[in-house]
């Protein structure tokens, strides 16, 4: 270290490092309190709260969910299926316009841009969105409900348009010259030039798609096709939900025992977070991994 | 290559087409079409006549706590019932009460086609969808279908429902009523020896609480939770809208600056002072399970018969003890609680109605829909009395769908719960400005930051967690600011008419 002109000091270096041990336990600590709620009895929850030990340690929840996981598994499937259905279509369509409107020698190219953009700072709203959807598409009670309405976003469009227009437009002469097709040229050159840009925003789309539950929300009524967030966000939401109005509800006697219990809900979130989180680290090697070689090349 | 060169046009276009529609998340390409269409009803005229009547589905939409596993079994078991009676098979589509507002409004802003739709004053707001033009109006189909049904909710009721004179949803008959007081645990009742018929007002109890506060460490004395504490003007003889209960010219008063509002205020300090409400009064949302069982009294809004057994689990499974400050009443709210409409997008809204009257009638139907299947979802203890099973596959509340009185008992519940609840509904002081809406159109803005003001000031000042000296006229003042006379002034306009209407 000494020899190196980046000399820290002894303090400053244990200095940074508590602050990122700070930082960790900050971020890491409510998710072990989750893990912990999970995994305690319910009744000692409710006499003694939460706590980072469970005050008796139950397995009871995570149990009662895995003696019937069909729905669960189910809401893997289709979650899976729309990240990667999805992932894969978004990534090609957002390249194949961004590729057009970023050719220099393209004679649609302003108009076109500009159409992008403008449906990025105008859109036709909730209700018309919802009659196109239903009425004239007929997607309720389908899975591309979920697809089709982040399959482009401008935003990304506008980003991978930056990127294309900074390769050399002689390269793409040249193939020309060599008597490509354009085809041959979008899929053999431009494509794997853009993998960094591919990547990131690859990466960006699927987290779209695996976090979506507001179009299921709207266009899901069949139980067997809800994604796994919208499975979390209908227990969470409808627990609120009722919380807010316990004014109103107090009269009709609903019976809170039909929702799941704290520690239920708790060992729920484990179980649709936990593979997610399990699996992103691997995946974040090859993410950056993806950047340096772009940017070593570029 | 012509062929390819097309292909690609044909996808640019798409790809442009669907990014045009993309803005904020909204798009859609034609190409791809994975899904059934929406559930149609087959348009066919209906028939008064039964003999004649042509087959139709219809859709209920209604909110559960949650989407049951075992929705299908329940929807086929219903039809069995109800296709050779009406001969129409229903759709049932539970949504979840958290999505219910948000789904239900777009789909029905969109003109979704539906039948029977749940709604009520705290989802999927009534009286707005009302004003929206979302339910067809009543009255006829009701007299032609559903007269036993009309016969068994009583006027008042029907008249909550009433916009501009005409009825716009069926009431779940359930109990009706509010009736407000304490619960105390009749452990330290009994302990202490509180005498339950001496407790007349808020004063009353404060002996008793001192008690507790010097005996019983850890135990708050009297439990309040911020957005349920009100202050409640029926108690000091207001009704609703701040008219005196005997008030024949029907003058609508600033209850905020009333006497009784600031006395009530200055005790709640006291107390709070005293140690006697819990700290954290003015933000807690519910008694949940941090205060679960931890205090001797809190307020209870509707103290229905058999109330003291359901609230039991929130008191630590302890007894309690109800003890009512006012008399039986009822309210516009607690009447539109929970409704059934037909959406204006019906084609057969004559064959909803029966259905509708077919549920609040035919107790089998009601069961089966409230209770599930026997021996799968619940277990009969009695003739009337069941005991549901939770993890069964199927869990619904029966006040989504009909009459309650028509339905089974819970465990728990007494066999006579019914029959006192009716009664008690019947013989409910009704209000003298009971019917009447507010209509608040034309003071939209200024309810609204009234609204905010309310929601900021009344937790404080209610549950005593400020000072009142110095936190009511500020409150007043600002209520003054935000336009509060000129609410009351179109409250009294609109009360006039409705009285010069209605009270001759």
């Amino acid at each position: 270290m000494n020899a190196s002109g980046l000399h820290i000091s002894r303090t400053g270096n244990a200095m940074i490092h508590l602050f990122f041990i700070l930082l960790s336990i900050v971020i890491i600590a409510p998710f072990l309190l989750i893990v912990s709620v999970s995994l305690t009895d319910e009744k000692a929850l409710v006499e003694f709260g939460y706590s980072f030990v469970p005050a008796k340690f139950s397995t009871i929840a995570y149990e009662f969910i895995l003696q019937s996981p069909g729905a669960l598994l189910r809401a893997y499937g289709n979650t899976i299926f729309i990240t990667a259905i999805g992932s894969v279509l978004s990534l090609l369509l957002t390249s194949m316009v961004a590729y057009a409107i970023s050719r220099r020698d393209y004679g649609l190219r302003v108009p076109l841009t500009v159409y992008v953009f403008f449906t990025m700072l105008f859109s036709g709203g909730l209700v018309p969105f919802y009659i196109l959807m239903t009425q004239y598409l007929h997607l309720k009670d389908s899975l591309w409900a979920i697809i089709l309405p982040s399959l482009l976003s401008p935003f990304y469009v506008l980003i991978m348009k930056g990127f294309m227009g900074k390769i050399p437009h002689e390269l793409i002469e040249s193939a020309k010259v060599d008597g490509a097709s354009e085809w041959r040229i979008f899929f053999r050159m431009i494509l794997p030039l853009s993998t960094p840009a591919l990547a990131t925003l690859g990466l960006f789309i699927a987290f779209n798609y695996w976090n979506e539950w507001f179009n299921a929300l709207l266009f899901i009524d069949n139980d067997k096709l809800v994604p796994l967030q919208l499975l979390l966000v209908r227990i969470m939401n409808t627990l609120d939900f009722l919380r807010n109005n316990s004014a109103y509800i107090q009269g009709l006697g609903l019976d809170m025992s039909q929702l799941p219990n704290e520690s239920m809900r708790m060992a729920l979130v484990i179980l649709v977070a936990g593979p997610m989180m399990f699996i992103f680290p691997f995946f974040q090697k090859y993410f950056v991994q993806g950047m340096t070689v772009g940017s070593l090349k570029g | 290559m012509k062929k390819v060169r097309h292909f690609g046009i044909l996808t640019l276009g798409l790809a442009l087409f669907a990014t045009a529609c993309s803005g904020g998340g909204n798009s859609g390409a034609p190409a791809a079409s994975g899904g059934s269409s929406a559930p149609a009803s087959s348009a066919a005229s209906p028939s008064g006549s039964e003999s004649t009547l042509p087959e139709v589905t219809l859709t209920w939409y209604y909110g559960v706590t949650q989407v049951s596993p075992d929705q299908q079994l329940i929807e086929d078991e219903v039809n069995k019932i109800i296709k050779p009676k009406i001969n129409a098979t229903v759709k049932l589509k539970p949504i979840d009460f958290g999505s219910y507002t948000t789904k239900l409004n777009t789909a029905s802003a969109a003109g979704e086609e539906f039948d029977l739709v749940w709604t009520a004053n705290w989802a999927f707001n009534y009286d707005e969808n009302v004003k929206k033009g979302a339910f067809l109006p009543l009255d006829e189909l009701i007299d032609q279908y559903a007269p036993v049904t009309k016969e068994t909710i009583p006027q008042f009721t029907w008249d909550a429902t009433k916009h501009q004179g005409e009825i716009y949803a069926v009431p779940n008959y359930q109990t009706m009523i509010s009736r407000y007081g304490f619960n105390v645990i009749k452990e330290y009742a009994d302990k202490y020896g509180l005498d339950p018929s001496k407790v007349k007002s808020f004063e009353d109890l404060e002996p008793f609480l001192e008690q507790i506060k010097q005996n019983e460490p850890g135990i708050i004395p009297f439990m309040l939770v911020g957005p349920l504490t009100k202050f409640h003007q029926f108690l000091y003889g207001y009704d609703d809208f701040g008219v005196k209960l005997d008030d024949e010219t029907f003058k609508v008063n600033f209850i905020e600056s009333s006497p009784e509002y600031k006395q009530f205020a200055e005790l709640m300090h006291r107390w709070f002072e005293k140690g006697y409400i819990n700290e954290d009064a003015s933000t807690v949302k519910q008694i949940d399970s941090s205060h679960n069982g931890k205090f001797a009294v809190s307020i209870e809004y509707t103290m229905k018969p058999g109330y003291e057994a359901e609230i039991k689990a929130k008191n630590g499974g302890r007894d309690i003890i109800g003890i009512p400050l006012t008399d039986v009443t009822t309210t516009r709210t607690s009447n539109i609680a929970t409704l059934t409409a037909i959406s204006r997008t019906s084609k057969n809204p004559e064959r909803a109605m029966m259905l509708l009257e077919l549920v609040n009638t035919d107790r089998e139907l009601f069961n089966l829909l409230s209770f599930g299947l026997e021996g799968k979802h619940h277990e009969k203890l009695s003739d009337n009395v069941v005991k549901t099973n939770p993890n069964g596959g199927y869990v619904a509340s029966n006040w989504v769908f009909g009459n309650v009185f028509n339905g089974y008992l819970i465990e728990g519940q007494a066999e006579d719960t019914w029959e006192v609840t009716k009664k008690l509904n019947e013989s409910a002081f009704v209000q003298p400005t009971f019917g009447f809406n507010f209509d608040d159109t034309a003071v939209k803005a200024e309810n609204a930051n009234l609204a905010a003001i309310r929601a900021e000031y009344e937790p404080l000042l209610l549950t005593g967690t400020v000072d009142t000296n110095e936190y009511l006229p500020q409150y007043l003042d600002k209520l003054k600011k935000a336009g509060m006379d000129k609410v009351h002034a179109e409250l009294q306009r609109q009360l006039d008419a409705w009285v010069a209407e209605n009270k001759k």
